[in-house]
């Protein structure tokens, strides 16, 4: 029973981290900036939701004008931080403190707006349970799993069926000869970002509905992401989010052998092996 | 010359304004006011501001007006440090109050070696009793809730026990006290998994505490406390849920799935005319820590009157000696300090129907 459950919420877990991660894996992969504050858009777009939620709009008028915020703000944080510092030939390493000093001024608004304390959605049915066998798991769980599922395949259809998804792909591989060809890769960064931040909005807003909301709680599931991202294979969708259930999947089953404050240390032994024997991820070659 | 003037100007008016301030007596509050920790941490400042609001407005202590200084420590021993040498060598103040086991831990030697006297009144790790001379807890150590309610639950029948704790200073210590009280008290510890301050996720360390098939997980955290709540009820746990006074969470009390959870709690009472005006002023019901803080901070300027009868200067060594000299304070409960740590009653509580109700009464 015990393996059962555990292996169902690192499963739920690992779907969440997914869509994080193939979000973020989406940005580094086309841009190559290393967007920290992809964490402070996962922490907004909750606490956007849940705003709205208090405010009386049903749950999907809350998800689906977060989303829309969040996608504007991605958007924003493209178009007026980092292109102006590509313009100003900023290196990464000062594009990545810049995304830094954003993330601190969201979750510091947030702080400062919302208080620290930790939040919880008013939804009655969010912690209903639907016991499955001797597995129990919430309403919010399950919906945690379809949704992300249905991201993934939504991500893997839109890049590589669609003339966008084409686009960003061309401009992920070449940037330069993208440039040549008149792809404006500068058009395509916000278009990604706006893109990841609107996926990023989905865990954002479903991890708080089981797990209540923090304005600091961001930063831990987009360093896991990137770890997933990293050991599947930069550029590789697929790898990332199946890397991601795998990694949440490990750390949880990893109690039945080991006390759990060694879970985190899990993540990165998985990390360093893969940096070892296959640096290029497990899905190099798949994008 | 005109440079010249300019700077004799800004210095007779910063004299002028030294002189303004010459009633102020300056203490310090390094306390949570950001992050996980906030909630406590923004209840125990206001505590402190509503006594020395209320000092103030009846013309001070001696005629001087008394002003703290709160500085954020987000719980963190680092940023503690920090904000203790800013308070001591820019603000020069005697008294700091503070609250979180690992800060108030990072501060005592400090503490100890500039002569300030630190004031907590809700951290209770056992190392904070011997960790500084002048460290004064307002409140006993978790060690002796601990072995109270160890004692409790095995005249219970509760005898198979699982520790769930938070892996810091306080949390450790609370581990430590259970694996050390609940075995002498006649019980059996099973099992035991840590959690990261400030984490909302047990299902893993509540699943694997149920698997040693315990009648009751003994816990030692200090955040998170509905969302573990929340999380024992959707897994259908039944095992009996025990904990300290930092179970005196109102929003966990509220809920129904904390319906059953037993815990110690320090007595201390409000005046109902107090709590109403406290609610008055911060919107917020006078709660453990707000009542903690209000007393300490009488503790305090019951010191500084004291100090000032005597005309002695206002230091941190001076504060310290007499408030050990006075020993017996009056406040919200009677308190007593034969050493640095004060004995206080201590209540066994059950929370039910959204109440915590106290069951039984422990001098």
């Amino acid at each position: 029973m015990l393996a059962l459950q555990l292996l169902a919420t690192g499963v739920v877990t690992g779907c969440a981290l997914g869509v994080v991660a193939i979000s973020f894996a989406l940005v580094y992969a086309t841009t190559k900036i290393f967007h920290v504050a992809h964490a402070g858009i996962y922490t907004l777009a909750g606490y956007l939701a849940w705003s709205l939620v208090l405010w009386g709009a049903p749950l999907i008028v809350a998800v689906v004008v977060s989303i829309a915020i969040c996608t504007a703000f991605g958007a924003l944080i493209q178009s007026q931080l980092y292109a102006r510092l590509e313009r100003r030939r900023a290196t990464h390493l000062v594009v990545l403190i810049a995304s830094l000093g954003a993330l601190a001024v969201i979750q510091n608004v947030i702080a400062g707006v919302y208080t620290p304390n930790i939040l919880q959605f008013p939804l009655a049915w969010s912690g209903e349970v639907l016991p499955l066998g001797s597995v129990r798991l919430t309403y919010v769980q399950l919906l945690t799993i379809a949704v992300s599922l249905a991201a993934y395949v939504g991500t893997m259809w839109f890049a590589h069926h669609t003339i966008l998804g084409k686009r960003i792909r061309a401009v992920a591989s070449n940037p330069m000869l993208a440039d040549i060809t008149r792809l404006q890769p500068q058009s395509v960064y916000i278009y990604v970002i706006a893109i990841a931040s609107a996926l990023v909005c989905l865990p954002g807003i479903l991890v708080p509905m089981d797990l209540g909301l923090q304005p600091y709680n961001g930063v831990t599931p987009l360093l896991t992401a990137t770890i997933a991202m990293i050991a599947g294979g930069v550029g590789s969708i697929t790898g990332a989010f199946v890397l991601s259930v795998a990694i949440a999947v490990l750390q949880n089953l990893s109690l039945l052998v080991m006390p759990g404050e060694w879970s985190i240390g899990v993540t990165f032994f998985i990390f360093v092996i893969f940096m070892l024997f296959r640096p290029t991820g497990l899905f190099a070659a798949a994008r | 010359m005109r440079g010249t003037r300019f700077g004799m100007a800004a210095l007779a008016a910063s004299l002028l304004c030294g002189q303004a301030n010459a009633d102020t007596i300056k203490f310090g509050g390094i306390l949570p006011l950001t992050g996980p920790g906030a909630l406590i941490g923004t209840a125990e400042m206001h505590g402190i501001q509503f006594a020395v609001d209320q000092a103030n407005a009846k013309g001070g202590v001696h005629g001087n007006k008394i002003e703290v200084q709160f500085e954020d420590n987000q719980a963190k021993p680092d940023q503690s440090v920090l904000s203790f040498n800013k308070l001591t060598d820019l603000e020069h103040v005697s008294v700091i109050f503070t609250g979180y086991s690992g800060p108030t831990l990072a501060m005592a030697p400090l503490a100890t070696r500039k002569k300030v006297l630190l004031v907590n009144a809700g951290a209770q790790a056992d190392a904070l009793a011997k960790a500084s001379p002048y460290l004064i807890n307002t409140l006993p150590t978790i060690g002796d809730e601990i072995a109270v309610l160890s004692k409790w639950l095995v005249g219970e029948g509760k005898k198979q026990g699982a520790i769930m704790f938070e892996n810091d200073a306080a949390g450790m210590s609370g581990r430590d006290d259970y694996l050390r009280s609940f075995p002498d008290a006649g019980g059996k510890v099973l099992a035991q998994e840590a959690t990261q301050f400030g984490q909302t996720d047990f299902r893993p360390a509540l699943l694997k505490l149920a698997d040693a098939k315990p009648d009751v997980m003994l816990v030692a955290i200090t955040a998170g406390l509905l969302q573990m709540a929340q999380e024992y009820h959707q897994l259908g746990l039944k095992f009996t849920v025990a904990g300290t006074t930092f179970f005196a969470d109102p929003a966990t009390i509220a809920d129904p799935s904390s319906a059953g959870f037993v815990h110690t709690q320090l007595r201390i009472d409000a005046p109902p005319e107090l709590a109403a005006q406290f609610k008055a002023k911060y919107g917020v019901d006078m709660e453990f820590f707000a009542k903690q803080y209000y007393s300490a901070a009488q503790i305090v300027l019951t010191t500084l009157d004291k100090v000032l009868s005597e005309k002695q200067p206002v230091t941190g060594e001076n504060m310290h000696d007499t408030l050990l000299k006075i020993g017996k304070f009056q406040g919200l409960i009677p308190l007593e300090f034969k050493t640095n740590t004060a004995s206080v009653p201590i209540d066994i509580n059950v929370m039910r129907d959204g109440k915590d109700v106290a069951i039984k009464h422990i001098q």
